[in-house]
């Protein structure tokens, strides 16, 4: 009898986590299924260039049949309700799966409910429909003042905010608007980012395109009638056009199986990916509470290292890959440039490299080795 | 002197910047004026952190004390 693998969400943990088993085990050692409630799967680095006109909707997603290799099933539905206790999980048409191993990749929500005011007077790049209107708002801009930052806390992506500062600064010159408009950059840090090598060289280039950095900007509500962003800190600002990080929440299936903490993120432990007091059941991705960022690269290692351990353990072997924090990181800094950054849970303050436009090819190119090699769990 | 109470803990270990401070902002947002904020962190660069963001918005640190290589802080919710 094949074991049993469900693996619930097809984002782009789910999808590499399911190609990069059937690769390696026939279907008679592992019966794989991915469910996910979507058709269509986007990558989502992509709405960063939608939002800038360099690339379109179509270019940037495709159909999620069309991504599993041999050998995974892909179920369109909507998962309700995941019981590791039981080993099972249930989906809204009332239909319960048994498994043998379980993992959730349920990836981050939007909690637009977290900041008032946000849903009517911010722009953002988080979905691609928010991507698509960002793009048409950038178009119609005549000039005057964008507040671009950090909105809510916790949120995919901790460098998209800085990205689509320099993009909006390279967008408003090109159309030559750059003199008739001011960015401000807006953060609850100190500083516009984190950590602080990183953090020269954002200061750096935000000093030479003329952003000017707003810091201890922690975004209370939205006016938009007003066209005003409050702070906590008792500061307001007046914009013309705002774009802001949402605030991010866990998907609603963990909050109402109860195997999250009060916002969703499921524990784990950080080197296995295990939930607690399960040895069959794990999360990756977004879905974790892990200290690690949101973003798309972390969940494709954590997938590889459970990938890798369920592969071990069915070959009778012991579970020896281990998740350490890995994360990779290519900023566009605008004119065709970017920086990057690497980390991972003992090592996280390695030095922001100079801006060059070969960084920025290299993003250019994972842009389509993901469909490749990445989803297809070659790497 | 009494053990003041926390009204809320963020348990940030483990976590590198901004995780702690991003973390305390979080439970800032949802606290009141009075409440006691305990942030538990590892992170070397969050007492800086930690000092720069009192001096800007005005709240007050009832104490930092480190111990087996957790930063612990006690902040009163004295402005928002």
């Amino acid at each position: 009898m094949p074991r049993r693998l469900l693996i619930v969400g097809g984002g782009d943990g789910g999808t590499i986590l399911a190609n990069r088993l059937a690769r390696r085990l026939r279907p008679e050692e592992l019966e794989i299924e991915v469910i996910d409630k979507e058709e269509i799967h986007f990558y989502q680095p992509g709405f960063l260039f939608v939002a800038f006109g360099e690339a379109s909707r179509e270019g940037i997603s495709k159909p999620r049949r069309k991504l599993y290799s041999k050998g995974v099933r892909f179920t369109r539905a909507e998962v309700r309700e995941i019981d590791p206790g039981e080993r099972r999980v249930r989906l809204s048409s009332g239909e319960e799966k048994p498994y043998d191993y379980l993992v959730i990749a349920t990836g981050s929500v939007l909690n637009y409910e977290d900041i008032d005011g946000f849903r009517e007077g911010a722009n953002h790049i988080w979905t691609i429909e928010d991507a698509e209107k960002l793009y048409q708002a950038l178009k119609n801009f005549k000039g005057g003042t964008i507040v671009v930052g950090v909105g809510g806390l916790t949120y995919k992506c901790p460098v998209a905010p800085l990205e689509i500062a320099f993009l909006t600064d390279e967008f408003l010159r090109a159309r030559g608007l750059r003199e008739k408009s001011e960015i401000k950059f807006i953060s609850p840090l100190e500083r516009p980012y984190g950590p602080r090598l990183l953090n020269r060289v954002v200061v750096e280039r935000m000093k030479d395109r003329g952003i000017e950095p707003i810091t201890f900007f922690t975004v209370d509500r939205i006016d938009p009638q007003r066209r005003e962003v409050h702070s906590l800190e008792g500061e307001s600002l007046r914009y013309d056009m705002l774009v802001l990080s949402p605030p991010h929440r866990g998907a609603d299936v963990i909050l109402n199986s109860g195997i999250g903490d009060e916002e969703g993120w499921i524990p784990v432990d950080k080197h296995y990916l295990r939930l607690r007091d399960y040895d069959d059941a794990f999360a990756i991705g977004d879905a974790t509470n892990l200290p690690v960022p949101k973003t798309g690269v972390i969940a494709h290692f954590e997938a590889s290292t459970v990938a890798d351990n369920i592969y071990y353990e069915l070959r009778g072997m012991e579970r020896r890959a281990m998740f350490d924090g890995q994360s990779f990181c290519v900023i566009e800094m605008g004119r065709e440039q970017a920086s990057a950054q690497v980390s991972n849970y003992y090592y996280t303050e390695a030095p922001g490299l100079i801006p060059t436009r070969v960084l920025h090819l290299a993003k250019l190119a994972m842009n389509n080795m993901y469909w490749t090699c990445i989803l297809g769990g070659y790497i | 002197m009494s053990e003041i109470k926390p009204t809320v803990t963020v348990d940030a270990r483990g976590m590198s910047c901004p995780g702690p401070l991003t973390n305390l902002i979080k439970a800032y947002r949802k606290a009141n004026v009075g409440d006691v904020i305990e942030v538990l962190a590892t992170d070397p660069g969050f007492k800086p952190d930690l000092e720069a963001w009192i001096r800007r918005t005005g709240n007050e640190i009832i104490s930092i004390t480190e111990e087996g290589g957790t930063i612990r802080a006690l902040i009163r919710v004295s402005s928002k």
